[in-house]
């Protein structure tokens, strides 16, 4: 439409931004950045050579914007406006992107339903007062709702390729490393790895080719350039994909029929199936468990009510200011990852818990390194389930949401890229299939998630709205 | 976890429980701590770990000054500060 010049930049950011207001009860954003996005786009020519020009977007509010408020939807950060902006924010507004909004998330990235963040549940916008998946759940809402056509997430255990799979979206976690983190508040710096959500594997591709390239401001940063995944998308090649043998029998009979028809969809299109095994992946949750706490431990340490944030009125001493600004900054998911991460790192517990966990996280990467000498693509479900109410499950045992992610940590734990795509709907509700690939596979994930939208329509419904004006 | 434990962690942390979220998180911790006992199952005696996905030195960079001062923008989003510091409770009397 911009190219046909059917409408301007600034008429397409002022629709986003008017739909953004007017679906508010979705609660995906914490703040719309208006003022300064319609100025962007008034300054903004349309450049027909640019896939991404004149695109609203919006960001998970864990990437810092300068001037823009940044708080990983925590009290601790509320107000927090950072002097800098994220690599990958910059990356985006370079190809052409306009900051819409910051998007709603789980507090500091930790949750599987986006229940865990200071400003309240994010709706979604398949089935009101059920969750959207997390901690990338407000970005995964705003692109569903329709109010922007592409949003970045981050994905520490599944938190882009979950949500993507409960809103019919595609969602992508890059190789780490392969995204600079520099900007990106840190939960778990070893597993943490921004991301594209967007409709199609196409509109991801675009959005990854702009979002990548080394930057030697993150240490992580692998030395390769941009990507050129768009270039190569329409290459389709019979890749064989490997099914986890491990996985059988984890999904209901209705999640296990819409997976089948995934793979009949491939096998149609001439893609071999194959049975492999990762003989440790059943020890990829409580792993994840261990590392990312005993990370996001040491990385929540910053926040001290010192230098940024919030800082608890009600103060005698330095040692108060420390402790009730913590104590009254963060919600109760944070409070409890970062006890189990200090109990986990902490002397006589060290060796048990956290060495073991990374000697694991070995077994599993060459679990994977094993299983793609037999298969060039895992293919596996995106979540146990579809979308679920609000407040049903975790609140009585924590570890009941973590399984949420039963499917999708390992590859955080491996670094390898790993893709959900939509498909087969189960009682009227979107669920979503994941392609895992080996470290650099971005572009042959991508080509085989377009060929498998080539052949399917599950990407194209779109959710009705009407309960949320 | 006994209680003792989780005075030490919490102090280790600096948080504090009410009394209210105290019985449910050191509940929630007693179940996170069973589940991830589960690793203890596996023979990890000729395993190095792995801390993190890419392995690679870390990168050196060239010993130059750089001309960044970004301290007042910094300083401004302090939530106590005065003239170049950091304001704090007064920690010697």
């Amino acid at each position: 439409m911009l190219a046909n010049k059917e409408i301007t930049p600034s008429e397409l950011t002022e629709e986003s931004i008017s739909l953004a207001k007017r679906y508010a009860s979705l609660n995906c954003f914490n703040v719309i950045n208006e003022e300064a996005a319609i100025a962007q786009s008034r300054n903004l020519s349309f450049d027909s050579n640019n896939l991404l020009s004149c695109i609203p977007i919006a960001h998970k509010d864990l990437f810092c914007i300068k001037d823009l408020e940044t708080t990983c939807s925590s009290k601790i950060l509320e107000g927090y406006k950072p002097p800098y902006t994220a690599t990958v924010v910059k990356n985006l507004e370079n190809a052409g992107c306009i900051t819409i909004a910051k998007t709603n998330m789980d507090e500091f990235a930790m949750g599987s339903s986006n229940e865990t963040s200071y400003f309240g549940n994010v709706h979604n916008p398949w089935l009101k007062n059920h969750v959207p998946g997390g901690s990338s759940g407000g970005a995964a809402a705003s692109v569903a709702s329709g109010i922007v056509p592409l949003a970045t997430g981050t994905d520490t255990g599944g938190s882009i390729r979950q949500p993507a799979a409960l809103c019919n979206l595609t969602g992508l976690k890059p190789t780490y490393g392969r995204i600079s983190r520099w900007g990106m508040i840190a939960f778990a710096s070893s597993l943490d790895q921004a991301g594209p959500i967007a409709h199609t594997a196409k509109d991801c591709a675009i959005a990854l080719d702009a979002m990548t390239g080394h930057d030697s401001k993150d240490s992580t940063s692998l030395h390769l350039g941009k990507t050129t995944t768009l270039e190569t998308l329409e290459k389709h090649t019979s890749l064989t994909l490997g099914i986890v043998k491990e996985f059988n029998g984890q999904l209901s009979a209705e999640m296990e029929l819409a997976f089948q028809k995934s793979i009949m969809t491939y096998q149609s299109l001439g893609y071999k199936i194959k049975e492999i095994t990762l003989p440790n992946i059943k020890y990829s949750v409580p792993t994840y468990y261990v590392i990312a706490p005993a990370e996001c431990s040491s990385n929540l340490s910053r926040f001290d009510g010192v230098r940024f944030g919030f800082r608890s009125k009600n103060i005698q001493n330095l040692e108060d200011l420390y402790v009730k600004s913590r104590s009254e900054g963060f919600g109760n998911e944070v409070k409890r990852r970062i006890l189990i991460g200090t109990y986990v790192l902490s002397a006589g517990y060290y060796d048990a818990y956290y060495k073991k966990a990374q000697q694991v996280r070995r077994l599993i990467a060459e679990d994977f390194n094993s299983a793609f000498k037999e298969c060039d693509l895992i293919l596996t479900p995106t979540s146990p389930g579809t979308t679920f109410a609000f407040d049903s499950k975790g609140s009585k045992d924590p570890t009941e949401l973590y399984l949420e992610d039963l499917f999708t940590i390992a590859a955080n734990l491996a670094g390898i890229p790993a893709i959900s795509v939509p498909q087969a709907f189960v009682n009227n509700l979107p669920s979503g299939h994941q392609l895992i690939g080996p470290h650099l596979s971005e572009s042959a994930i991508l080509q085989t998630a377009h060929h498998f939208q080539l052949n399917s329509d599950w990407h194209l419904k779109s959710p009705s709205m009407e309960s949320f004006l | 976890m006994d209680k003792q434990t989780v005075r030490t962690i919490c102090y280790l942390s600096r948080l504090s429980l009410d009394q209210n979220s105290a019985q449910k998180i050191e509940s929630d911790l007693d179940v996170i701590l069973s589940m991830i006992d589960e690793l203890q199952e596996v023979d990890t005696s000729k395993i190095e770990p792995m801390f993190s996905p890419i392995e690679q030195t870390a990168i050196v960079y060239d010993d130059v000054i750089s001309s960044d001062n970004l301290k007042e923008d910094f300083l401004t989003q302090a939530p106590n500060s005065d003239n170049n510091f950091f304001k704090v409770p007064k920690v010697v009397e």
